[in-house]
C-alpha cells in the first residue's frame, strides 16, 4: 500500500515543514500557501487527509472546507483544522463545517501525529 | 401675542362679577319700589284715620250743641268745649297729612275754614243766645242752619276721604307696575347672569381644562416612552409657554436618549473591538509561538542529523524576532497613544531611504514588482528617519499583503514648493467604501480577517499618529476591486 497523501495548507513555510517533520518520514505531502492553490491541489492530488489553516490569503481556510465538502470526491477526506484563532466560537466553525478534526496553534507536534494516524486507520 | 390666560379670566371674572351686581342692584330697586308702594298705602291708612277723627270731632261738636240746646245741661257744655279744644289739632293733623296733595291741601282747606266757620259763626252765637232766650236757639232756622252747615262740613269729608281712596289706588297700581317691571328686568338679569355664567365656565374649560388635559396626555405619551410627542404650540400665552416649554422638554429628552443610544453603540462598538483586539493578539503571537514551540519540543523529543537541527534553532530563534518585534508593535500603540513616543529631529533626505526600504521589501516580496521614483531633488524632511520609515514600510507591506502576486507597487517621492510627498500605488483589492472611514481606527480590520490576511489593525493606527507627530498628513483614495493608493505629505526644510 503506497503511503498516505497529506495535503498540507497554510501561509507560513516555517509551520508546514513543522507538520511535515513532526508527521515523519510514513507520508507524501502536497503543499498549498493560500485558498486558491489549496482548493486546486485537493482536487488534483485527491489527498488522503487534509491539514488546514484558517487565516490564508485570498479567504479563510473554512471556505476551503466547505468547497472540499461540496465536491463528491473529497466529501469523505478527513480535514484537520489548525487554527490560531482559538476561541470556542471558532472551534465550533470549524466543525460546523465539516472539520474532522481541530488543533489549537501552538500545537504539539505529537497530538498531531497520534491525530492524523487515528484519522486514517482503516476502522475510520 | 395672544392674550395672557391671567387677564382673559380676570376679564371673564369682572365682567361677570359687574354683570351679578347690576342684577342685585335692580332687584334691590324692585324691592325699594315695593317699600314705597307699602309707604303710601300706610300713609292712607293714616289721612283716613285723621280724617275719621276730624268726623268724629265734628260730629262730637254737632251732637254736644244740639243736645245742649235741647237739654241745657252744662254736661254738654263741657263736651262741646271739649270738642272745641281737639278740632285746631284733628284739622291740624289732616292738613299736615295731605299738604303734598294740592287737590286735597285745598280741600283740607275749605274744610278747616267751614268748621271754623260753624264754631265761630254758628255754635258760640248760638250758645250766648241760648243763655238770653233759649227758644230762639232751639227754633227750626237755627236748627236747619246748623244741619246745613254740618252736612256741608260732612260732604266735604266725604269728599276728601273720596280723594284719598283715588289717590291711593292709583299710587298702588303705579306700585304694581314698578314692581313688576322690577321684577321681570331682575329675573331677565338673573337668568342672564346664569346663561354667562356658564359660558364662562365653557371657556374655564375650553381654555384651560383642555389644554391641560392634553398636556397631561402628552406627558403620559411620554413616560410611556414615545419621546417624538409633540404638542400644538397655540392658545392663551401661559398655555402657549407651557406647550412649548413641554415640546422643548420632550426634545432635550429625546436628544438625550438618540446621544445615549450612539454612546450605548459606541461602547458596544469598543467592547467588539475590545474582543477584535484579543483575537488579533492572540493570533498573531500564536503563529511564531507555534514555531518556536513546535520545533523545540521536536528537538527535544527525536533525534536529527547536526543540520536539521541548525536549522530548526534558527526557526526557532527567527520566530522569537518576531514575537518580540510583534509585542514591540503592540506596545507602540501604547507609547504613541500616550505621547510617549520619543522623535529623533533630524535633517535628512527622505529619497535614498524610500529606495532602500522598497528593496529591502521587494526582496520579501519576490512575486511583486516595485516601480519605484523619487526624482532627483532631495525630499529634505525634519523628523525621525526610523518612524518615517515605519510609516513607509507599513504602507509597502500593506500594497503587497493586499495586491495579488504579479502586481506592481508604485513608490512615488515628489517635491513641492513646501511638502515632501511620499505615494505607495497598488493594484489590489482595495477597500470596500462603508469601510474606508474607518481603517486609520486602532484594531479595525475591515472585512481583512474574513478575507485571510493576517495583521494587527495597528499599522495604519500607528502610521497616522506618527505623521501627525511630524506635522504632515496622511491620506489614501481607493477603488474596490482596483487598488488603493496611500500618501503621506511632511513639510519640507532646508
Amino acid at each position: 500500500m503506497a503511503s498516505p497523501t497529506i495535503l498540507i495548507c497554510d501561509d507560513e513555510p516555517t509551520l508546514r515543514e513543522l507538520m511535515r517533520v513532526s508527521l515523519g518520514d510514513g507520508y507524501s505531502f502536497a503543499e498549498a500557501a493560500d485558498v486558491a492553490e489549496a482548493i486546486e491541489l485537493a482536487e488534483t492530488v485527491r489527498p488522503d487527509l487534509v491539514l488546514l489553516d484558517v487565516m490564508m490569503p485570498g479567504g479563510s481556510g473554512l471556505s476551503v472546507l466547505e468547497h472540499l465538502r461540496s465536491v463528491p470526491a473529497l466529501q469523505e477526506t478527513p480535514v484537520v483544522v489548525i487554527s490560531a484563532f482559538t476561541a470556542d466560537r471558532d472551534h465550533l466553525a470549524a466543525y460546523d463545517a465539516g472539520a474532522n478534526g481541530f488543533l489549537k496553534k501552538p500545537f504539539d507536534p505529537d497530538e498531531l501525529e497520534s491525530l492524523v494516524q487515528q484519522l486514517l486507520a482503516p476502522s475510520n | 401675542m395672544s392674550l395672557p390666560l391671567l387677564s382673559r379670566v380676570l376679564l371673564g371674572s369682572t365682567g361677570l362679577a359687574v354683570l351679578i351686581g347690576a342684577t342685585f342692584a335692580l332687584a334691590l330697586l324692585a324691592m325699594s319700589d315695593l317699600r314705597s308702594s307699602t309707604n303710601a298705602q300706610a300713609h292712607s291708612k293714616d289721612v283716613s284715620t285723621a280724617t275719621l277723627e276730624l268726623e268724629r270731632v265734628v260730629n262730637e261738636l254737632e251732637v254736644s250743641l244740639r243736645s245742649y240746646f235741647i237739654s241745657g245741661s252744662a254736661g254738654f257744655l263741657a263736651s262741646w268745649r271739649h270738642a272745641r279744644r281737639t278740632l285746631p289739632g284733628a284739622l291740624r293733623r289732616v292738613e299736615q297729612l295731605v299738604e303734598s296733595q294740592p287737590a286735597q291741601a285745598r280741600q283740607a282747606t275749605q274744610l278747616a275754614s267751614n268748621t271754623h266757620a260753624y264754631v265761630t259763626e254758628y255754635g258760640l252765637p248760638l250758645i250766648a243766645i241760648f243763655k238770653v232766650n233759649p227758644e230762639v236757639a232751639r227754633s227750626d232756622d237755627a236748627s236747619s242752619e246748623g244741619l246745613l252747615r254740618i252736612n256741608t262740613i260732612r260732604q266735604e269729608l266725604t269728599n276728601l276721604l273720596a280723594t284719598e281712596d283715588r289717590l291711593a289706588s292709583t299710587r298702588e297700581a303705579s306700585a304694581k307696575r314698578e314692581a313688576a317691571r322690577a321684577v321681570s328686568v331682575g329675573v331677565a338679569a338673573l337668568f342672564l347672569a346664569a346663561a354667562l355664567l356658564l359660558a364662562f365656565g365653557v371657556f374655564l374649560a375650553h381654555g384651560v381644562v383642555r389644554p391641560v388635559r392634553l398636556v397631561a396626555a402628552g406627558a403620559s405619551r411620554v413616560a410611556a416612552g414615545d419621546l417624538s410627542t409633540r404638542l400644538p404650540e397655540r392658545g392663551a400665552a401661559e398655555l402657549h409657554e407651557l406647550t412649548e416649554a413641554f415640546n422643548a422638554m420632550a426634545r432635550s429628552l429625546e436628544h438625550g436618549k438618540r446621544e445615549l443610544e450612539a454612546q450605548n453603540e459606541q461602547l458596544r462598538q469598543s467592547e467588539r473591538l475590545k474582543s477584535e483586539l484579543v483575537s488579533i493578539v492572540s493570533h498573531e503571537l500564536r503563529t511564531p509561538l507555534s514555531g518556536i514551540l513546535g520545533y523545540s519540543s521536536l528537538l527535544l523529543k527525536r533525534e536529527f542529523d547536526e543540520e536539521d537541527a541548525r536549522r530548526y534553532l534558527e526557526v526557532i530563534n527567527e520566530q522569537g524576532q518576531r514575537l518580540s518585534s510583534l509585542v514591540e508593535e503592540f506596545l507602540d500603540v501604547e507609547r504613541v497613544e500616550a505621547g510617549r513616543i520619543e522623535l529623533k529631529e533630524e535633517r535628512f533626505d527622505l529619497g535614498p531611504l524610500l529606495e532602500d526600504e522598497a528593496r529591502v521589501i521587494g526582496a520579501e516580496a519576490p512575486k511583486h514588482r516595485f516601480d519605484v521614483a523619487v526624482g532627483d531633488r532631495p525630499l529634505r524632511v525634519l523628523g525621525d528617519p526610523d518612524r518615517l520609515v515605519q510609516v513607509y514600510a507599513n504602507l509597502l507591506a500593506n500594497a503587497v499583503k493586499y495586491s495579488p502576486d504579479g502586481g506592481v507597487i508604485e513608490v512615488r517621492g515628489n517635491l513641492t514648493d513646501s511638502l515632501v510627498r511620499v505615494q505607495v500605488r497598488d493594484e489590489g483589492v482595495g477597500i470596500p467604501l462603508e469601510h474606508q472611514a474607518r481603517i486609520f481606527t486602532k484594531f479595525f480590520r475591515a472585512e481583512a480577517r474574513e478575507s485571510g490576511f493576517a495583521g494587527t489593525g495597528l499599522g495604519l493606527a500607528v502610521s497616522r499618529d506618527i505623521v501627525e507627530a511630524h506635522g504632515g498628513k496622511i491620506g489614501f483614495s481607493s477603488t474596490p476591486g482596483a487598488g488603493s493608493s496611500f500618501w503621506f505629505e511632511l513639510p519640507v526644510v532646508d
